[in-house]
């Protein structure tokens, strides 16, 4: 089956990225160097195609309520305007998929997972109740995402000094160049930065205008690759990854993400998890040695298996080579050394805390 | 003169002794190399029996040595610096030097211009 391609893939091609497949959409691995990528995005800033993120909106009069149902975190926790990150639960408490949610005046916007667009979209289907209207707008949107400290100066400069003053996690929907744009504070790097939705046949003017005023600024396009670094740099979880529909809020660390003074499907199983303690839960590791461990590389103490690899990079920023694991809940002190077994060999890495760097979002106030 | 592997190995040979590397193409095709592992002087290698294992942030991949012979020296300065092989694959990033034991195997690789034929076509 053909790759898809995003309404960016010409700008990809023109600009000598390296296309891979990837969940189905033919996107950047990077454009010559992903480590190079990865280190400009902490130094200045980057430009990514996000669009193969899906944009699912719910709608009408039971919309609010309806997902307040769905899902663990507590949407009144914030207004319109405001996004927050938050989970779909399975109903023994696995996570379906992980999304960020944007609180809009007339609906409520979710962004999920490419990979999982259309499996969330039929959980919501089979869940739906009157008064709610679901509308699947994937396919006519495309997101660009800004990544660094000095994207707000870009950001200032084709959208405006307003917009690039916005606060972490808050949104604004507005007509720029006599087109729609939904602009957020908010990003996947742990660095500042700015998320830019639009339609899609608008994404090859914003990302050139991006491109031409970022020039100063030390702006370049970035791949999956680099942003793949970036979030593990960062501590954040990947789907398929770090969580998948076997994993529960809490081994994952997501536990802050669940409001157990509300009601969501699969609560009971949450609260019953939670109490009956964790068997394992995800960590982050530094490797002693030159390694790279991957996902599905077994962590040992001594002979014995003691966990798994979600993730693995190396680290330009750190100059490491880092990554994530789930380990048996008694060997998940920091600090603790175990092996990973890389091939045939025995490699020695420490239990370490994540995120591996500062988080440098304009505010670290998340709910 | 340079002569090339299936495997995307370089050979420059000078005194029976080989200079082995892998090709600016098969560095490209790999992406940014983090890690490298060579086996020690000394080692006595068939053809194509496994050189080492070389690692971009994309990928691991297996070196296969292009030719018989003894591991004579071991460019030790890519443990530290693994992007040389990226930045300078025909140069700074020469992997090992071996010496030929059977000078014969040198007829079995291509010249640059049969090895040019050969990646058009991979790349297409």
């Amino acid at each position: 089956m053909e790759s898809r391609k995003t309404p960016l893939y010409q700008k990809h091609l023109q600009n000598k990225g390296r296309i891979i497949d990837f969940a189905g959409w033919a996107l950047p691995l990077d454009y010559g160097s992903m480590l190079k990528e990865a280190k400009q995005v902490r130094l200045n800033c980057g430009l990514f195609d996000a669009s193969h993120m899906g944009e699912i909106e719910i709608k009408g009069k039971g919309a609010f309520k309806f997902l307040q149902k769905l899902t663990p975190n507590d949407i009144s926790l914030i207004a319109p305007g405001q996004m927050q990150y938050n989970l779909f639960l399975n109903t023994s408490g696995g996570i379906i998929d992980d999304f960020m949610c944007y609180y809009c005046d007339e609906s409520l916007l979710c962004v999920v997972n490419s990979s999982n667009k259309d499996k969330v979209v039929s959980w919501l289907r089979d869940n739906k109740e009157q008064g709610v209207e679901l509308i699947d707008k994937s396919e006519e949107t495309a997101l660009i995402s800004i990544q660094g400290p000095s994207s707000s100066r870009v950001i200032a400069r084709v959208f405006g000094e307003k917009i690039a003053s916005l606060d972490y996690m808050f949104f604004t929907k507005k007509e720029i160049d006599h087109r729609q744009v939904l602009i957020s504070r908010s990003g996947y790097t742990g660095e500042d930065g700015f998320e830019i939705y639009i339609e899609s046949k608008d994404a090859p003017y914003f990302w050139d205008r991006l491109i031409q005023e970022g020039e100063g600024f030390g702006l370049i396009s970035c791949g999956l690759g680099s942003r793949d670094i970036l979030r593990i740099e960062a501590g954040y979880p990947l789907y398929g990854h770090e969580i998948n529909e076997e994993t529960n809020p809490y081994e994952a660390s997501l536990g802050w993400a669940v409001k157990s003074n509300k009601d969501f499907i699969a609560k009971e199983e949450i609260v019953g998890i939670k109490n009956k303690g964790l068997k394992k839960i995800r960590v982050g590791f530094i490797m002693d040695e030159k390694a790279l461990a991957r996902q599905g590389y077994g962590l040992y103490l001594g002979r014995n298996k003691i966990g798994e690899v979600c993730s693995g990079t190396f680290s330009p920023n750190l100059n490491k080579f880092i990554g994530m694991a789930y380990v048996l809940s008694e060997y998940a002190a920091t600090g603790k050394t175990i092996e990973i077994q890389i091939r045939k060999k025995f490699y020695k890495a420490k239990i370490a805390k994540y995120p591996f760097v500062k988080i440098n979002t304009k505010s670290k106030k998340e709910v | 003169m340079l002569k090339f592997s299936k495997s995307h190995e370089w050979v420059k040979e000078d005194a029976a002794i080989a200079t082995i590397g892998i090709t600016d193409y098969a560095q490209k095709q790999l992406g940014d190399i983090v890690f490298i592992e060579l086996p020690q002087p000394g080692a006595k290698l068939q053809k194509s029996e496994q050189l080492g294992t070389i690692e971009s942030t994309k990928t691991a991949s297996e070196l296969y040595v292009p030719l018989s012979g003894e591991i004579v020296e071991v460019n030790s300065d890519l443990v530290d610096n693994p992007q040389w092989i990226n930045e300078s694959p025909y140069d700074k990033g020469w992997l090992v030097k071996l010496k030929i034991t059977n000078h014969s195997e040198l007829n079995s690789l291509m010249d640059e211009s049969t090895y040019r034929e050969l990646i058009a076509k991979e790349s297409h």
